[in-house]
Formats: C-alpha cells, sequence, structure tokens
C-alpha cells in the first residue's frame, strides 16, 4: 500500500522540514537548533494567521454578498481582493482605547489569551504528510482541552470591559460554549472509538483506505452533523452569534474594544473557525489522505498526484464555506433554543449515537 | 407516541433548514440574480424598480393642464406637513366661481416618500417620480411648487 | 544548565507567581483569573513532564470545568466589581499560620518518602493503556474507584435538577400573582 503514496512525496513539504531540521542540528549545538526551529515556527504561525485572517475575511464577505444576492467588496485592488488589506491598515493605525471604568490589566490581556489559545491549537494539526509542529499521543484530548480556555478571555473581556452589554455577551457565550463543548466531544469521541487513538496521525492513517465519514455509515454522518453545528456554536458563529448578538448587545463581549485589540478578537475568532474546520477534516474526512475509491487503481493514482497540502486545505476550506454558508443563511437563535437545542436534542442524539459507534466499532461493521 | 414525535421534529428541522440553505446556495451560484446598482459607475444605464419614489410631482399633459382640483386631500394625509395647497377661484365663463389650485407647494426636505398623498389623490393629479440626485447647496431650492406657471385643470377632471 | 532546566524554572515561577497574586489582589475575579493561570502553569508542568494526557485532563477538569464555574458564581455575585475589604491583624496571623502548617505537612511527606528507582518497563500512555488501567478489575484496575465516583457524580446531577426545579405552583398562587399585576 505505501509505495502508491510515495508518487506525492514529490511535492512533500516533509523533505523541506527535514533538511532544515538536519542543517540546522550539523551548524549549531541541539538546543540552540531546536530555539532556532521554534522561532521558525513561531514566524510561520504568525504569517499563516495573518494570510488567514486576510483570506477567510475576504471569503466571508464574498460569500455573504453572493448568497443575498450583493456584489460585495469590489473596490479596493482587482476585484476587491485588497479589501481586508485596506481593513488591516486602519485597524492598525487605528487608537486603541482602554475605558476609564474597566480593569485594565485584563482588559488588555483579554486579546492576547484570545490569540494565544488560537495559537496553541495549531500544534497538532497536520497540515500535509509529515509535517506538523507537534506529534502528541493525545492529540484529539489536546484540541479538545485548549479550546475550552478560549471561553476565559471572552469571560475576561467582558467582565473588565465594565459594560452591562459586554458582560451579559460574556455570560451568554460562556454559557454556550461550556454546553456545547459536550456534544462537540462526544462527536469527536466517535472517531476516537473507531480509531482507538487519540493521536490524529494514527487517525489520518487510519483513512487510508477511505475517509470515516465513508466507513461509518449513517452513525458517523450524525456524529459528522453534530460535530459541525457543535462547532459552529463554539466559535460563537451565526446562527449561534448570541455571544455578539448586534441587535441586542451592540457587539457584545468585544463592545469596548477597539483598534488592534479588536483586531486581535476578530482575528482569533476566524483562526478558530479553521482549526475547528481543520480538525473536522482531520477526523471525518481524512485530513491530507487523498480521495480513493476502492479498487479503482487508476482514479486513485490520479489522486494520490495532487499534494497532501491541497489535500488538507481543500477539505477545511469546504468545511469553512460550510459554516459560512451556514452564518448567512440562518437566522440567529434565541438563549432558550440555544440550550433547548443542546440539551434536549444534540446531546441525547450524540449519547446514543455513540453506543451505536462502539456497537459498529465492536462487531466490525465498518470496512 | 414520543419517540416518533421526537425524531419527526429533528427530520423536519433538518429538511427546513436544508431548503433555506438550498435558496441561499442558489443565488450564491447565481451572480445574474445580483440586485446591487453600482450607481455612479452606470448613472446612464441605471433601471430603477418600477415602485421606487423619488419625489411627488403633477403630471401635465402637452396643453399644460393637470389633474389637480384643490380639495387638499393630500395636505390633510401628509403626515409631517410636507405639502400646502393654495387655492383660488376661478371665474369660467358661465359666470361661476370655481375652486382651483394657485400653487400646490411641496417642500422635499420634509418629505419622507411616504406615498400616503399619493394614495389619498382622488383625482389622481400627483405621483411619485423615479428622480433622486435631489441634493443642492441652497435650502430653499427644495421648496417646489408642483404645477407649472399658467397651467389650467383638465377638463372632465371634478 | 541546559534548556530543560531553564523551562522548568519559568514554569515554577510562573505557577508560583500567579498563585502568589491569586492571594494578595484584591479583585475577586482577578484572582480567579490568576488561579486559572496557575492552574495553566501546573499543567505545563505536565507537558515538560510529557505527561500529556494529565496535562490535557488538567486543562479539560481545573481550566475549562472549575475555574469557569468559579468565574460564573462571580459573575452572579452582587457587588462582585467591589475591592474586597482587607483582613485585620489576626485573620492574617492565622491565615499564615494555616498556610504554613499545610506547607510543612507537604513537605514533610515529600522529604519522608522514599523515592526509589523502579526496574518495571515504562508503560507508554497511550488510549488502550490508560483505558485499561482505568477500567481494569484485575490488579492496579480502577474500576472500582471509577465506578464510585460515577455514582457520586450522578448524585450530586440528580441533586442540582432537584434544587433547581421549581415546585409547581398551585393555581391559587397562580391567581394571586396575576391579580397582583392587574392591580
Amino acid at each position: 500500500m505505501f509505495e502508491v503514496y510515495d508518487l506525492s512525496f514529490m511535492w512533500s513539504l516533509s523533505n523541506i522540514t527535514q533538511t532544515i531540521n538536519s542543517w540546522l542540528n550539523q551548524t549549531f549545538s541541539p538546543t540552540w537548533a531546536l530555539i532556532f526551529e521554534m522561532v521558525i515556527v513561531g514566524i510561520c504561525v504568525i504569517s499563516l494567521f495573518a494570510i488567514l485572517g486576510l483570506v477567510l475575511v475576504l471569503m466571508e464577505r464574498k460569500v455573504s454578498a453572493w448568497m443575498q444576492i450583493r456584489l460585495g467588496p469590489n473596490r479596493v485592488g482587482p476585484k476587491g481582493m485588497l479589501q481586508s488589506f485596506a481593513d488591516t491598515l486602519k485597524l492598525l493605525v487605528k487608537e486603541g482605547l482602554t475605558p476609564n471604568g474597566a480593569d485594565k490589566f485584563l482588559f488588555n490581556l483579554a486579546p492576547f489569551i484570545a490569540m494565544i489559545v488560537a495559537m496553541l491549537l495549531m500544534a497538532p494539526i497536520a497540515f500535509a504528510r509529515d509535517f506538523k509542529m507537534w506529534d502528541m499521543n493525545i492529540g484529539v484530548l489536546y484540541v479538545t482541552a485548549v479550546s475550552s480556555i478560549s471561553v476565559i478571555s471572552i469571560l475576561m473581556a467582558g467582565w473588565a470591559s465594565n459594560n452591562k452589554y459586554s458582560l451579559m455577551g460574556a455570560m451568554r457565550s460562556g454559557a454556550q460554549i461550556v454546553s456545547y463543548e459536550l456534544s462537540a466531544g462526544l462527536a469527536i469521541l466517535s472517531i476516537v472509538v473507531l480509531t482507538g487513538s487519540l493521536n490524529l496521525n494514527d487517525i489520518i492513517q487510519s483513512q487510508a483506505n477511505g475517509w470515516w465519514i465513508f466507513k461509518g455509515h449513517i452513525p458517523v454522518l450524525i456524529s459528522f452533523v453534530i460535530f459541525i453545528i457543535a462547532v459552529t456554536a463554539e466559535t460563537n458563529r451565526a446562527p449561534f452569534d448570541l455571544a455578539e448578538a448586534e441587535s441586542e448587545l451592540t457587539a457584545g463581549f468585544h463592545t469596548e474594544y477597539s483598534g488592534m485589540k479588536f483586531a486581535l478578537f476578530f482575528l482569533a475568532e476566524y483562526v478558530n473557525v479553521f482549526i475547528v474546520c481543520a480538525i473536522g477534516a482531520t477526523l471525518f474526512l481524512g485530513g491530507w489522505m487523498p480521495f480513493h475509491i476502492g479498487n479503482w487503481q487508476g482514479f486513485n493514482h490520479i489522486m494520490d498526484y495532487i499534494p497532501s497540502s491541497i489535500w488538507f486545505f481543500g477539505k477545511t476550506f469546504f468545511l469553512i464555506f460550510l459554516i459560512m454558508w451556514f452564518r448567512w443563511t440562518f437566522p440567529r437563535l434565541r438563549i432558550d433554543q440555544l440550550l433547548n437545542l443542546e440539551w434536549k436534542y444534540l446531546l441525547p442524539i450524540s449519547m446514543f449515537n455513540i453506543i451505536l459507534v462502539t456497537a459498529m466499532a465492536i462487531l466490525g461493521w465498518h470496512f | 407516541m414520543f419517540i416518533v414525535k421526537y425524531i419527526k421534529e429533528v427530520w423536519s428541522a433538518i429538511k427546513s433548514l436544508l431548503i433555506g440553505m438550498r435558496r441561499t446556495g442558489y443565488y450564491f451560484t447565481h451572480h445574474k440574480e445580483i440586485i446591487t446598482q453600482q450607481y455612479p459607475d452606470n448613472r446612464d444605464t441605471l433601471n430603477l424598480p418600477e415602485r421606487f419614489k423619488g419625489e411627488v410631482v403633477m403630471p401635465h399633459d402637452e396643453k399644460n393642464e393637470h389633474r389637480c382640483t384643490g380639495c387638499t386631500a393630500c395636505e390633510l394625509a401628509c403626515p409631517n406637513g410636507t405639502i400646502k395647497v393654495i387655492t383660488k377661484f376661478d371665474i369660467s365663463p358661465e359666470g361661476k366661481k370655481k375652486k382651483a389650485i394657485d400653487k400646490l407647494v411641496y417642500h422635499l426636505e420634509l418629505c419622507t416618500m411616504c406615498n400616503l398623498c399619493v394614495i389619498a389623490c382622488p383625482s389622481d393629479a400627483i405621483v411619485m417620480a423615479q428622480t433622486f440626485e435631489h441634493s443642492v447647496f441652497d435650502r430653499s431650492k427644495l421648496t417646489k411648487i408642483l404645477n407649472n406657471p399658467g397651467s389650467k385643470i383638465m377638463d372632465g377632471v371634478e | 544548565m541546559n534548556g530543560s532546566t531553564i523551562i522548568f524554572y519559568m514554569l515554577a515561577v510562573f505557577t508560583l507567581a500567579t498563585a502568589f497574586f491569586a492571594v494578595v489582589t484584591r479583585h475577586i475575579f482577578r484572582a480567579a483569573i490568576f488561579l486559572l493561570f496557575s492552574l495553566i502553569g501546573i499543567a505545563g508542568l505536565y507537558f515538560w513532564m510529557q505527561y500529556e494526557f494529565i496535562a490535557a485532563v488538567q486543562i479539560v477538569v481545573y481550566v475549562g470545568g472549575i475555574t469557569v464555574l468559579i468565574i460564573f458564581s462571580i459573575f452572579l455575585t452582587q457587588q462582585a466589581g467591589e475591592l474586597l475589604p482587607t483582613q485585620n491583624a489576626r485573620g492574617r496571623l492565622f491565615a499564615a499560620l494555616a498556610a504554613f502548617c499545610g506547607f510543612a505537612l507537604t513537605l514533610l511527606q515529600v522529604y519522608q518518602y522514599k523515592f526509589t528507582n523502579t526496574n518495571e518497563p515504562t508503560v507508554e500512555p497511550n488510549v488502550v493503556n490508560i483505558g485499561n488501567q482505568m477500567l481494569g478489575t484485575e490488579e492496579g484496575g480502577y474500576a472500582l474507584p471509577f465506578e464510585v465516583v460515577s455514582v457520586l457524580l450522578l448524585a450530586a446531577l440528580i441533586g442540582c435538577i432537584v434544587i433547581a426545579m421549581r415546585p409547581k405552583a398551585t393555581e391559587k398562587n397562580i391567581d394571586l400573582g396575576t391579580n397582583n399585576i392587574e392591580y
């Protein structure tokens, strides 16, 4: 099976990383080599963040416009491509205000927490074959654990702003994230049950002969749907954007933020969307695994020629598009509807579903 | 039974969500549906919707005749005093006095384009025009007299 | 001193400093946040020891669960934004004494315990091993404590529901209620 994959090694990013690693280790002592590697990874992550922010904001605006029969940004640069650059420039030169009654320390700390959490979440994600920052054996658990810190930044921002809208937004967001984490966790768990490993790399390898969404029949499809709904809620995006409901709470927890501090929250939201979609793509759609159909050797060979990073980003952006599609189609839920959806529908269904998945895994009913 | 109802509820919810997504998905892929007008660029080919309300005008025919009887129904209907009807009495050839308008004063700066005057008019003398580039440097230019100078009421309009 | 030691001391200083601030700050919300940072620092120490599973569980339970609960209860408390009152000398003395006794007890335990090197092979902390250990019924398995804790949590859950459940209002009460509004 392995020689089939070797075809795509000609575009492999792992060769580049290995060359850099061996060169650094030859030139410097191991400690310094590690430090240099950390610096390189840090620069890569920050530039990825910047690019993601620019691309996703533009994508969201274009998608939303086309779904609402509008044109969207089309003035700055060719077809409005440079619109998000212009917005970033504006946010950079804007004054970052701190309100008088605010708890200044926490107020200024909150956006950075949001950003740091988003950065930490990048660690276990495999962007391409053999191309990830940290191959840890509990990747999935790490992601669910660290993403639960992101609620703290929202609570902190809401409290420190000393503004009732901010506080209410933060409370709503807290209740929402804490409750939707459960069904997201159970949806993730169904894949863990099928794979028998928390390591994201093992999960990807287990999908070499077909992605879980195809292999796992209806129960995995159900958990995929639940996962998408729950992560949409966890990232505070419409139709679950009660935390920043414009019509009720002006802007929720970031009402008082302006300039670059606001931009950090904004960026963190988009990066979180990217991360949850990357996790979804890894768990259900096979990460960087190419699309294979059974014994069609010719077809599978052609699929192997597409670089693994393109597979990964393609799937991730497909899921991001799906979440944007939700956002611009559905109206916002009320708080009671939101909690009803979680506790009366998603949670019981996913609990029942996980029993089904477990039975399926034990009896070996998947392919 | 409870569980059947529950499943039916979930199923109908998913179905209705998918219907909504199909609609937005249709718009996403069909860019011909876009209704945005890129206004200053397409000023010459601007295509306004039929019911667009720009300002109140009084149409006159080629003999410089309008249909306004001066009944002041529009003035009464207007919620914010935009229209002021100044009437006079014409002497008909038979020597009878007849009420007619001297001036129909229209304050564009007060108008909210609510269309109530047009609805109230019993003789369809005023309509909404589609002009919308109203900005001027002098506020007094926004006070308009809708009837042309020397105009008369059309024959047969009472 | 190599890089690993430097990282250990950085984590240790971070944990202790935030723990200290959590105790001395007079803003109750800040205290909760500092406590959170201290707990994250401990998770960092677990990561440093390459006990990723324990670290992740530490974050899930303490950071994602308990601290969020603490913050919520602060939000729902009246006058949570006010400065906390300072303690009088007697209170401080007893607090210091209690802290010192706890610290001394822990230190005594640590120093009296004989840490022996084992020759047993290390168990790789992957999911299969953790699962077998956690729910194992043979020697060294934790099935019974696991179940007992589950029952305890279930009892707590049911208790919460019972407390939160509003007693059904009788029809008489409802009538009175509407009357009050109308008049």
